[in-house]
């Protein structure tokens, strides 16, 4: 049983009464007096080419102008518009190189939609005449869109210090041989009795948030540079901005606005660069500077697309012998965060089975595509595409039971996870797969699909996934809060980490208010201005409430402690024999023995000397409490999909039936909130896998930068969803709690292909898998009944 | 340079007045020229349902018509059905069912759920997500939307 009254309930979320009635104001609802409207001229006739001639004249005459600002108008320091680099240690930071290849504008464009050069206006129509003024001169570049382009000797180079155009390797000295894992692969593939081997695709999905990007900038009369952003990560974007501008942070102030949608397209900066300059230049005027949805494909990041082999060995009674594996992801045009997600797939991959020996390269190459960056799951999912269907081609031919083979050879308590040395904790995936297996009624159907007739088939189809709680110990993770009691108790919590929408302040009230022993209503959450709060990471890695919840756990402890030492003193008791409950702080074992915390937060802010007495009214002061707090470790979860697919072969059509999630959380701080990620995953788990992709021409121009020719799952796509919230408190995270943000949308992309394999005998390499590789598949290969493949039954 | 047009209409119940270019779409008449920021831009092609407002009972992409096209109309946005007290069953599902996560789909979604629960009273799930189809969200997965939209039809009863 649990003691808690607050914590593990589905608290009303704290900012979607205003959200529902349209008064939750978003960056571009912000409107200041004497606004001015910024515009960055984009390339979008080339992906990769030089600027030759550049002429702003007739754009600087036209009506409503104020400023135009080509690349000389502009500071001509380098930005790297992740924010990798501060997150790692120097050490770190010295094998990455020189990873600030960005320009506010640019005169070598590197992907279609680079930034040329900037119009402030007295309004956006004005602006956006002006743009169209702009005269551009470009020098044609050859376009590399795949590693194996760019990689080429003769291709130009993206950055002087990057060779052959390989943006990132794993580093010699961290990882021998650019490899991650351990043990010989080589001879124990040779031991192998089955060898299973593919090379796959992986898509260049994006984030789709529904809010376009949209800021503000404004230089003051104090000679602060104000930036209004939705960032995921203020506090960075502080920095970020101050490195850029050469200022004193304490000259930087970000303000954060109500975020509509991240999943990692926010994290770091997207144009506060081309929105501070912009603003620079005239000071004392607001600049808001909004995105168009066409653009806001080309100017965020995306997920990684590329080119990923992998071989798995196994002894005849299934025991994993060796995996051996390559990701070669496509970078975009600049370095980002390039080292990330060209190690996370591997870690990933490392924290999931028991392989003896294992060796994964991940590399990163520059090419002429749009940025990639962070996307929710952050190599995660390309991963899953990749394992769990090989996994599922080695039970179908071994005839293991794939649900059987996973319980008995994932990781688990002990083990290493996707760090070696950081040991899984907790791990409650069995559970997971057994009621996931029962929810969607896996044994029976399981042998129902085994044979089938008739042009329309259907599978079952099961995947695993282990993810992080935070980004210890490869990245910093630091988070600082402070927690500030009222005069009549009632506390006030400043902590930078955004809340993109998930619930995450709301569950963090609800660590707070457990743990001060006050009522929900009674603390309020904020993160605050860059000014007043202090430092933290950001929304990133799934870590909000896993160490962002820590931190607000010790910061309201410390004030709980402070609470009972005055009341200690008063009842003259140890603080140790004393409770707090609904604000009234009791003697555990003679509740009628009590004080309200009131009379001592009252007594501590208005605070008098009896001039008769000379005696105090109780202790003074004011409460605050404060940490700045760094994650002791890593709790990852885990989790299991199931899938129940309907394949129409001749059409090529793959109906999802039913998606069960089942998800090992450690415990649901907010059990709605928890399901909501899952359910949100889910939708985007789908498109990786069915529907979504980027289109380039062999120019390198997108093809489907609108909702129309990009397909997302709408409500009616959806299939029938159940999520399984499996409790197994964590002996780590906050009450038991670990993350839930991002992996919600991993294993449902290998349970459908895995599904699809069950349904018609056939395993598609290239995600996502649409009608017309379906249809391609049947023709080249022939439906196939799952039972008659290898020793499958 | 472009022409200005003066309209008149119903805008949540209220007489307005403005004057607009020629080439204003509804949207941006709305939240730059009145300063009702509730209904949003979210592709300004008629794809997302971010801007959903209604004309004459009828639900219409704000981006997709010109704001010339409101006069003499009746037009009711996000703020009109928040002071609405009809609504306030449909607002508090959303609410209650956990059915709003970033929110920026959310008055579209709120605004074209409370025509299909007027056109429709006894809409089941299918019907609820025929008539949202229009309306993307990339949060919530739609279930618990699709949930609050159910609960307020049947719950209203
Ligand atoms: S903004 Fe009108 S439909 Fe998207
Ligand atoms: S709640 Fe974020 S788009 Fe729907």
């Amino acid at each position: 049983m649990n003691r808690e009254t607050i914590v593990g309930t589905s608290a009303p979320r704290v900012d979607v009464r205003d959200k529902a009635t349209g008064q939750a104001l978003y960056a571009a609802d912000i409107d200041l007096p004497g606004m001015l409207y910024g515009k960055v001229v984009r390339c979008w006739e080339h992906a990769h080419a030089r600027v030759v001639r550049l002429d702003l004249s007739a754009a600087a005459k036209s009506p409503g102008v104020v400023r135009v600002l080509g690349p000389q108008d502009v500071t001509a320091n380098r930005y790297n518009s992740s924010v990798l680099d501060l997150m790692v240690s120097e050490q770190m930071h010295d094998m990455l190189g020189d990873i600030e290849d960005q320009r506010i504008f640019t005169d070598h464009v590197k992907f279609q939609g680079d930034a040329i050069c900037g119009i402030i206006a007295k309004s956006e129509e004005a602006a956006e005449r002006a743009a169209a003024k702009v005269i551009v001169e470009y020098e044609p570049l050859p376009v590399y869109l795949t590693a194996d382009a760019s990689k080429q000797p003769d291709a130009i180079r993206f950055t002087p210090e990057k060779p052959g155009n390989l943006a990132f390797q794993l580093p010699e000295p961290m990882f021998p041989g650019h490899a991650l894992g351990g043990g010989d692969v080589e001879a124990a593939m040779r031991d192998a009795d089955l060898v299973v081997e593919d090379v796959f695709y992986v898509p260049k999905q994006k984030q789709c948030q529904m809010e376009p990007h949209a800021y503000i900038a404004k230089l003051d009369s104090t000679g602060r540079l104000n930036c209004w952003t939705s960032s995921q990560m203020p506090k960075l974007v502080q920095a970020k901005l101050a490195k850029l501008f050469g200022l004193p942070m304490s000259l930087v102030k970000v303000t954060p606005t109500v975020i509509g949608g991240g999943f990692g397209t926010r994290l770091g900066l997207i144009s506060e660069p081309q929105a501070c300059a912009m603003a620079m230049s005239v000071p004392g005027h607001a600049v808001k500077l909004l995105t168009l949805r066409e653009e806001d494909w080309v100017i965020s990041p995306s997920r990684h697309p590329g080119k990923y082999w992998m071989k798995i060995g196994f002894r005849k009674d299934g025991t994993p012998l060796a995996c051996d594996a390559r990701f070669e992801n496509y970078k975009g045009g600049y370095y980002l965060d390039a080292s990330g997600t060209a190690f996370t797939a591997g870690a990933w991959l490392g924290g999931m089975y028991k392989f003896p020996a294992l060796r994964y390269k991940g590399e990163s190459y520059f090419t002429n595509q749009g940025l990639t960056g962070a996307y929710r799951g952050y190599g995660n999912p390309q991963t899953n595409f990749v394992l769990e269907q090989l996994i599922d081609r080695a039970c179908a031919q071994m005839g293991a039971d794939p649900v059987e083979w996973r319980k008995q050879w994932h990781k688990g308590v002990g083990d290493d996870g996707w760090c070696p040395g950081v040991t899984y904790p907790s791990c409650a995936l069995d559970e997971c797969l057994d009621r996931g297996a029962a929810a969607i009624g896996w044994s029976e159907k399981r042998r129902q699909y085994a044979h089938q007739s008739g042009t329309v088939r259907r599978g079952v189809g099961v995947a695993v996934m282990n993810h992080t709680s935070g980004a210890m110990p490869m990245l910093l993770e630091h988070t600082a809060c402070t927690v500030k009691l009222n005069e009549d108790a009632t506390a006030e919590i400043l902590f930078a980490c955004s809340d993109m929408g998930q619930g995450s302040h709301t569950a963090l009230k609800q660590i707070a208010a457990e743990t001060l022993g006050f009522p929900f209503d009674h603390v309020q959450l904020s993160s605050g201005t860059s000014d007043v709060a202090g430092f933290d990471i950001g929304a990133h890695a799934s870590r909000t409430i896993y160490v962002g919840g820590a931190a607000v756990k010790k910061a309201c402890e410390d004030v709980r402690r402070q609470l009972l030492e005055r009341a200690g003193r008063h009842l003259q008791v140890s603080p140790d024999e004393l409770d707090i409950r609904d604000k009234r702080i009791f003697v555990k074992a003679d509740p009628a023995r009590a004080i309200e915390a009131e009379t001592i937060t009252r007594a501590g802010v208005y605070h008098f000397i009896d001039p008769a007495t000379g005696q105090a009214g109780g202790e003074p002061g004011q409460i605050q409490g404060y940490v700045s707090f760094f994650a002791p470790h890593n709790s990852p979860p885990f989790g299991a999909s199931f899938a129940e697919v309907e394949v129409d072969t001749e059409t090529g059509e793959v109906r999802v039936l039913e998606l069960v999630n089942a998800h090992d959380i450690g415990r649901a701080i907010n059990p709605a909130a928890v399901e909501g990620q899952l359910e949100g995953g889910i939708q985007q788990g789908l498109g990786f896998v069915l529907s979504e992709e980027m289109y380039y021409d062999g120019n390198g121009r997108i093809l489907n930068n609108s909702f129309t020719d990009y397909k997302m799952f709408g409500p009616s796509d959806m299939p029938k969803i159940t999520t399984i919230l499996v409790e197994d408190p964590d002996p780590v995270g906050p009450f038991g709690a670990k993350s839930v943000g991002e992996s919600g949308l991993v294993s449902p992309v290998g349970a459908v292909a895995n599904a699809i394999f069950n349904a018609i005998g056939i395993q598609f390499t290239e995600a996502p898998i649409t009608p017309e590789k379906v249809l391609k598949g049947i023709l080249e290969q022939g439906v196939r009944d799952y039972g008659s493949i290898g020793g499958a039954h | 340079m472009s022409l200005k047009h003066d309209i008149e209409f119903a805008l949540n119940g209220v007489r307005k007045r403005v004057a607009v270019d020629v080439t204003m779409t509804a949207l941006d008449m709305l939240r730059d020229v009145v300063g009702l920021t509730g209904t949003k831009y979210g592709c300004g092609e008629g794809e997302c349902g971010a801007c959903t407002i209604r004309v004459d009972g009828q639900t219409v992409n704000a981006c997709l018509m010109f704001a010339v096209a409101c006069d003499g109309h009746d037009i009711v946005t996000i703020e009109g059905l928040a002071a609405d007290p009809k609504a306030d069953a449909l607002r508090e599902a959303f609410v209650e069912h956990g059915a709003v996560q970033c929110g920026f789909c959310t008055p579209g979604m709120v605004v074209q759920a409370a025509h299909i629960l007027e056109t429709n009273p006894n809409a089941d799930a299918a019907t609820i997500k025929r008539g949202l189809e229009g309306n993307l969200c990339r949060c919530t997965g739609y279930k618990k939307i699709v949930d609050a939209v159910e609960s307020a039809c049947c719950g209203g009863r």
